[in-house]
């Protein structure tokens, strides 16, 4: 158990620290003058030149130059913005939260809803109820998520003008940021009209919520159901129907713990495409998240902003599947052996 | 008095189209106290018989029967809740794969424990009933010939050796004091010693519970010492069955007959160098059963009656079906009755 | 001894057409298949059968309505676009890349992938466990991503994009083939062949490489429809395909602006990437539901 938990420690230690030199190698592979990248002002002589190297401490050696940047990382101080000239963690710690609720509340609908209609059909499969379910999630996943987004937007915006088409709330309501999720910053926030505050936050979450969370619940109920037609046929529900438990028992005491064991690590690599579903989304809807804010800086050319968007959204990523596979190998008692962890 | 009473149990297996007959009108009887065997090789049907009798059938399967009895009453015809308290209370099965049939993602003590019926646990506070379902589960571990239980009961199943799994699967069976006992080739494939380990804790049983016991399994010759009868099965249709005695001293049906003669000890005068004695052509697989006896494209005897199915016909408690039985030379047509 | 057989020859069939047997028996399979192989007509001919050149802008028909409305014509069986652009043309063409670039990037990114794959199969130890650990770790990163992260690094572009899905794509096919190949050497029969002396490179090609080609086409399937995913976003996030090709993903973002006066170019390009991915998942899913069934009996 503490061996395990090392293991994932250094796995985790590992890979940040290989993530942590591709980012600060990413400047040398852009395309393009180094200094003019970092900077974003062009050196116009020599001397402008050299100032510039030696506030980039880029005339130090690499190895100085890295430990400078791991540092930098850690205090948080994360260069500036070449477009906007604002401080990069500012306009993170602003985008992120923004993606973790929407990457959430996907993920609850997917979870909550997926995961059970997924058992139920694993159950009940090869009848009319089983038939749909499989027809709809093969749909679903066949989706690209930036259509399901327009085909959204032009229904229940443009056509059926129900919904709003972008941002997280009207600028009508002033809510103060100060955890940076809508939720609870309006929970916290002493207006008098939170209600509807409430109201129009949720108008504005539902489609790219639903957009993000149809995709992964869809790939959720296939794994689920595979796995749980898989444990259904296994000898040891045979042997436990013979001793005559009830359906119940059987079902939750001996199915559903050993359909979801083995699909966890899927299961935990759907997040990251989910992720990557997300900053999909939230440019269709201009939602103000991390994935808008990297793709708009990609097309401003905004080098800095790019690593260090690169660095979070794969740390994100990578925290998130090997956590989850820590947490399998917990649940998985035949997996205790297995000698090295790996992602 | 039957315990267990089938009667022309048919076995369907949808496979895409068409409807594969698995089992053809298997009938058997199961008497209290009696060891009876069921031997026929792999792909007989003799899993598809114990499912049946479970009644935890794939979608694909139906089951046609005209009667599944246990102590005269129907199994088929009652109810989901009724079917299942018999075979919580009264049936139990051991099966093949000791270790797949455990639960891999639970503990050992645990299984053992939800395995004893809420019946033997005297009312009492909760921790009280805790204790008492951990003694008898380690009491059934002794009874099964487990000494150290203590280093299993924490252990989960892929990490015991596949002659503990079989015991405990053996102790979980018993957990209900159960009247009838099957085992669905649970020697297979396991060290002599463990083997005739279980099956003289299985006799015991017999003796000191007058449990009954159903024993299937692949192997004629390992049967014959313990079984007082035996049921010979062949791709889905049985056989041959009577006393154990008497089938081994005059099998009727030339299957029986190849059986007992693919065992070289049997064979008293084998010169050297001769090839053993062995039926031609392998079994049919489910998609190419041939029509009528099955055994038809192997036999050694087959004549065109052979494609229609021979009715099943009795001499004393020896039962056969085989239009042209051995040792009866003077039974010519399929049509006639022997009256002996 | 009888003379003559009373009983029917038994019939088994190749490997190759159990697997079309099993597959034929699913509909759905059989649909998509159908109509993959429309695309796949359309990927080959889809320029003979355009109406019109997809780049050609007729000032005097903008945004029309497709045929099936009250005010569209037939001319233009999808209508025309802002600028007056025959859609139906647009959207062959737009297949046409979108589809044949997919299939491209799969086709390079499964050679390079299954030779790695096999390599690192082969060869064990310390080599073989580096490439898997670092493919391991890159496998968990959605192709979508690492695509974006190389389209920063390269610029932005068709062929930029198409590098990056490539690239994207290939540890994929590189974690099967080694998988496979792990454990068929395992196997008896390998082992059988490695006592009768043969080299490793002919165990490789007489026993491993038969029984890969199926899992190989699976695989393909399904980096076939990330592939013309991922294209499409990039086109859709402005970062794959530049205005001047036309692809469908490109196309759904030029229809952002316009999706409240003709919601027909949002619905069509978008259609048409749906039915492409439908296709090749639902082909995939018979597929391998064909393999398993195969191998179940």
């Amino acid at each position: 158990m503490l061996k395990t938990s090392f293991r994932y420690l250094n796995l985790l230690f590992f890979t940040l620290l290989i993530l942590l030199t591709f980012s600060f190698f990413l400047p040398y592979l852009f395309p393009g003058d180094l200094v003019t990248n970092m900077s974003g002002i062009t050196p116009a002589s020599e001397q402008q030149r050299d100032a510039l190297e030696r506030a980039l401490k880029l005339d130090q050696s690499i190895a100085q130059q890295f430990k400078l940047y791991v540092e930098n990382i850690y205090l948080g101080d994360w260069g500036v913005s070449t477009t906007t000239n604002t401080s990069i963690f500012s306009e993170v710690t602003e985008v992120l939260p923004a993606t973790l609720e929407l990457v959430f509340y996907a993920l609850i609908i997917a979870i909550f809803i997926g995961i059970p209609i997924g058992i139920i059909a694993g159950l009940k499969h090869h009848n009319i109820l089983d038939f749909t379910t499989v027809s709809f999630s093969i749909a679903a996943y066949s989706f690209p998520v930036f259509w399901l987004a327009m085909i959204f937007i032009t229904v229940f915006c443009l056509q059926l003008g129900w919904l709003p088409t972008s941002g997280r709330i009207d600028l009508l309501y002033d809510i103060p940021t100060v955890s940076g999720f809508i939720m609870i910053d309006i929970a916290l926030s002493d207006v008098d009209y939170k209600s509807q505050a409430y109201q129009n936050a949720i108008s504005h979450m539902v489609l790219p919520t639903l957009s993000v969370a149809i995709i992964t619940m869809a790939l959720f109920i296939r794994f689920v159901r595979r796995s749980m037609m898989d444990v259904m046929s296994k000898e040891y529900i045979v042997a436990a129907k013979s001793r005559g438990f009830s359906s119940a028992q059987i079902v939750f005491k001996h199915g559903i713990k050993n359909a979801l064991i083995p699909i966890l690590p899927i299961l935990a690599l759907q997040v990251s495409t989910l992720i990557t579903n997300v900053m999909i989304v939230e440019t269709v809807f201009a939602w103000p998240g991390i994935g808008k804010w990297l793709i708009e800086s990609i097309y401003q050319r905004d080098y800095p902003a790019i690593r260090i968007g690169m660095l979070i959204v794969s740390v994100l990523v990578l925290v998130m599947t090997i956590s989850t596979e820590f947490l399998t190998r917990l649940l998985d008692p035949a997996r205790e052996n297995v000698e090295h962890a790996t992602v | 008095m039957a315990l267990l009473e089938i009667k022309n149990l048919s076995l369907f297996i949808k496979t895409g189209t068409d409807n594969v007959k698995a089992l053809d009108k298997i009938s058997l009887t199961l008497n209290a106290g009696e060891i009876k065997a069921l031997v026929g090789e792999s792909g007989s049907g003799k899993s598809l018989i114990v499912r049946s009798i479970i009644g935890a059938l794939p979608d694909a399967w139906s089951v046609k029967a005209d009667r599944i009895t246990y102590d005269g009453q129907d199994l088929l015809n009652m109810s989901r809740d009724q079917r299942r308290q018999i075979m919580r209370r009264d049936i139990a099965v051991v099966f093949q794969e000791p270790t797949s049939a455990l639960d891999p993602s639970v503990r050992i003590s645990s299984q053992i424990q939800e395995s004893i019926p809420d019946e033997f646990i005297d009312k009492g506070f909760f921790w009280r009933r805790i204790q008492q379902r951990r003694q008898i589960s380690i009491s059934l571990m002794h009874k099964v010939g487990i000494k150290d239980h203590m280093r299993y009961l924490d252990s989960y199943p892929h990490e015991l050796p596949p002659a503990i799994s079989q015991k405990l699967m053996i102790a979980m069976a018993l957990a209900s004091e159960p009247k009838i006992l099957i085992t669905d080739d649970s020697t297979r494939g396991m060290e002599s010693t463990t083997k005739t380990q279980i099956l003289r804790l299985l006799t015991k049983l017999n003796k000191t519970k007058n449990l009954a016991i159903l024993f299937v399994s692949h192997d004629l010759l390992a049967v014959t010492n313990m079984a007082k009868t035996v049921t010979v099965l062949y791709c889905g249709q049985t056989v041959e069955s009577g006393k154990v005695k008497s089938l081994m001293r005059k099998p009727l049906h030339p299957y029986t007959k190849a059986l007992l003669d693919s065992a070289p000890s049997f064979q008293v005068s084998l010169p050297p160098k001769s090839s053993l004695i062995a039926l031609k052509g392998t079994i049919p697989t489910l998609q190419h059963l041939p029509i009528g006896c099955r055994l038809g494209p192997r036999c050694p005897n087959a004549k065109k009656e052979c494609v229609v199915t021979p009715i099943p016909r009795k001499i004393q408690d020896h039962q056969y079906s085989c239009h042209f039985p051995l040792h009866f030379p003077h039974v010519k047509g399929p049509d006639k009755e022997v009256h002996l | 001894m009888q003379r003559f057989n009373h009983y029917q020859e038994e019939y088994y069939p190749s490997p190759l057409m159990h697997v079309w047997i099993e597959f034929r028996r699913s509909h759905i399979a059989l649909v998509g298949f159908v109509v993959l192989s429309v695309f796949i007509f359309i990927a080959l001919f889809g320029d003979l059968i355009a109406p019109f050149d997809p780049n050609l802008q007729n000032t005097n028909a903008i945004l029309l309505p497709p045929s099936w409305e009250a005010n569209g014509t037939i001319v233009h069986v999808f209508g025309t676009d802002s600028l007056g652009r025959d859609v139906f043309s647009r959207i062959l063409h737009a297949c046409q890349v979108t589809f044949g670039v997919s299939i491209l990037i799969v086709i390079i990114a499964a050679g390079i992938g299954v030779g790695l794959g096999v390599l690192a199969g082969l060869l064990s130890g310390l080599r073989s466990s580096v490439i898997n650990h670092l493919f391991d770790s890159i496998m968990s990163v959605p192709t979508l991503l690492i695509a974006i992260i190389i389209v920063a690094i390269l610029g932005t572009g068709l062929f930029n994009a198409m590098l990056a899905i490539t690239l994207a794509l290939i540890p994929q096919f590189v974690h099967q083939t080694r998988t496979f190949v792990k454990t068929e050497l395992q196997k008896d029969y390998v082992i059988l062949d490695k006592l009768d002396g043969a080299s490793p490179m002919r165990i490789f090609f007489n026993s491993i490489l038969p029984g890969m080609a199926e899992l190989i086409v699976v695989q393909a399937t399904l980096a076939i429809s990330i592939a013309i995913i991922d294209i499409s976003a990039l086109g859709f996030l402005n970062l794959g395909a530049t205005t001047g090709m036309t692809e469908l993903g490109q196309m759904l973002s030029q229809s952002l602006d316009v999706a409240y006066v003709s919601p027909w170019l949002v619905a069509l390009p978008g259609l048409f990437i749906f039915l492409m991915v439908f296709s090749v998942n639902v082909v995939g899913e018979g597929l391998r539901s064909a393999l398993r069934n195969r191998l179940k009996l």
